[in-house]
């Protein structure tokens, strides 16, 4: 039994990450299926873009959470519809404060912001946000999440939003106490221009800008706190017994380490076994326990399982529950 | 009389301005790395996590305004960073 993988302080968030193409969906799938069975509540939520969690489990899925059984419920996020909802709402905001701006045609703007570099990324987190908000209504939340690269950065930004916030709280700070201090020696400043008076805030409890930045920060911390607290999040590698996908989880596991977000399980998906030899298949085998020995040393500390590569492809409930039970009870070793 | 008190009042008002004068300087640099930060991504520096901008946006309009409008103003900065350190 795994304990990583329950509820110990409120509600449980596990991240299932890995390169594209090992086995991320079916593996969550299968740990989402095995919880549920055991009675926990359980939520899957897809946050791949190439969204294959519901080719799965057999059903079509939304970003509503869909029940799927007693106590599974499964979503798929849309991350452009999440992106457009997202600038439409930020769009009306700032056309209301900018309206002397109208010239520059902001919807022309906001079309081009919905390409800009990381939009993705941020939506992402505050799809996660969001989700982890409302985590008490769960017992367990899996992420099935899109592939490595993108994964990491996404769980990457909480903390570097954090450094950024307080920077720019410091510099709010500044400013706020020096407006103050001009404020008290003479008097109030206003500005008159093109014949409206303006007055910028002094205080920190008047000023839009601190509060706002104070939201954000409080709103980031919340996932920042989640995520790296060991009780609350178990991050669980995938990973296929060949090099390429060693690496790449070799690097994840150094960067989840450097972020303290708590990596607890790899799962080395697809481990080919042979009854006898196979002369085409050499190559492939010797590769394979090149790696399987490679692991055992590279991850010290971390669990390791495999789950051998299955006659037939694992999809629907009835897989997913033998499969479910395997990530679960199957044998591990743990490097020293 | 009202000369004389309207000559006191521009007195106590030049050294209030002398006695901000530095603050006041400080205050619009740190007004303008505030802003130019947040808007970054325009001028090509790395620019803080875009969602944070784009809350903060809305509430930077006044400002902006007030920053645009002393910019139209700006006459001679290096004049004036010289004048402040009393330099001829």
């Amino acid at each position: 039994m795994r304990d990583y993988l329950l509820p110990k302080k409120g509600f449980r968030v596990i991240f299932v990450i890995g390169k594209g193409g090992v086995g991320k969906t079916t593996t969550s799938a299968s740990i989402s299926v095995a919880l549920a069975e055991k009675g926990y509540k359980t939520l899957i939520v897809s946050l791949d873009p190439a969204h294959n969690l519901g080719d799965v489990f057999m059903e079509k899925l939304r970003d509503k959470p869909k029940k799927l059984s007693e106590n599974l419920y499964a979503s798929e996020l849309d991350m452009e519809k999440l992106i457009e909802g997202y600038l439409k709402h930020l769009e009306k905001n700032l056309k209301n404060m900018y309206r002397y701006l109208t010239v520059i045609n902001l919807e022309k703007y906001f079309e081009v912001l919905s390409y800009s570099p990381g939009i993705e990324e941020y939506a992402t987190l505050e799809a996660v946000r969001e989700i982890l908000n409302e985590g008490d209504q769960w017992d367990i939340i899996v992420f099935d999440t899109p592939p490595t690269g993108l994964t990491l950065r996404v769980l990457a930004l909480p903390r570097i939003s954090l450094i950024w916030t307080d920077k720019l709280i410091e510099v709010r700070k500044k400013i706020l106490q020096r407006r103050n201090a001009v404020v008290k020696i003479k008097g109030e400043q206003t500005y008159n221009i093109d014949g409206r008076e303006y007055r910028l805030p002094k205080e920190e409890g008047e000023d839009p800008v601190m509060k706002e930045l104070l939201s954000y920060r409080s709103d980031v911390e919340l996932v920042e706190k989640i995520i790296t607290d060991p009780e609350k999040t178990s991050v669980v590698a995938v990973m296929n017994p060949e090099m390429l996908p060693l690496y790449e989880t070799e690097r994840a596991v150094e960067s989840l380490r450097k972020f303290k977000i708590p990596l607890n399980l790899v799962v080395v998906n697809k481990v080919i076994t042979l009854r006898e030899e196979i002369p085409e298949l050499r190559v492939k085998m010797d590769a394979q326990r090149a790696v399987l020995s490679e692991i055992d040393k590279k991850f010290r500390g971390i669990e390791v399982m495999k789950i051998p590569m299955f006659a037939e492809e694992p999809r629907g409930l009835e897989w997913l529950r033998r499969l479910g039970g395997m990530v679960f009870e199957g044998e591990g070793t743990e490097a020293p | 009389m009202q000369k004389i008190r309207d000559f006191l009042k521009g007195f106590g008002e030049a050294f209030r301005d002398q006695s901000t004068e530095y603050i006041e300087f400080e205050l619009k640099e740190l007004e303008n790395v505030f802003a130019l930060v947040l808007m970054g991504s325009f001028v090509g520096i790395p620019s803080p996590p875009t969602t944070l901008v784009l809350r903060l946006m809305p509430y930077m309009a006044d400002e902006i305004r007030v920053m645009e409008s002393r910019a139209v103003n700006l006459d001679d900065v290096f004049a004036q960073v010289a004048g402040m350190f009393d330099i001829d």
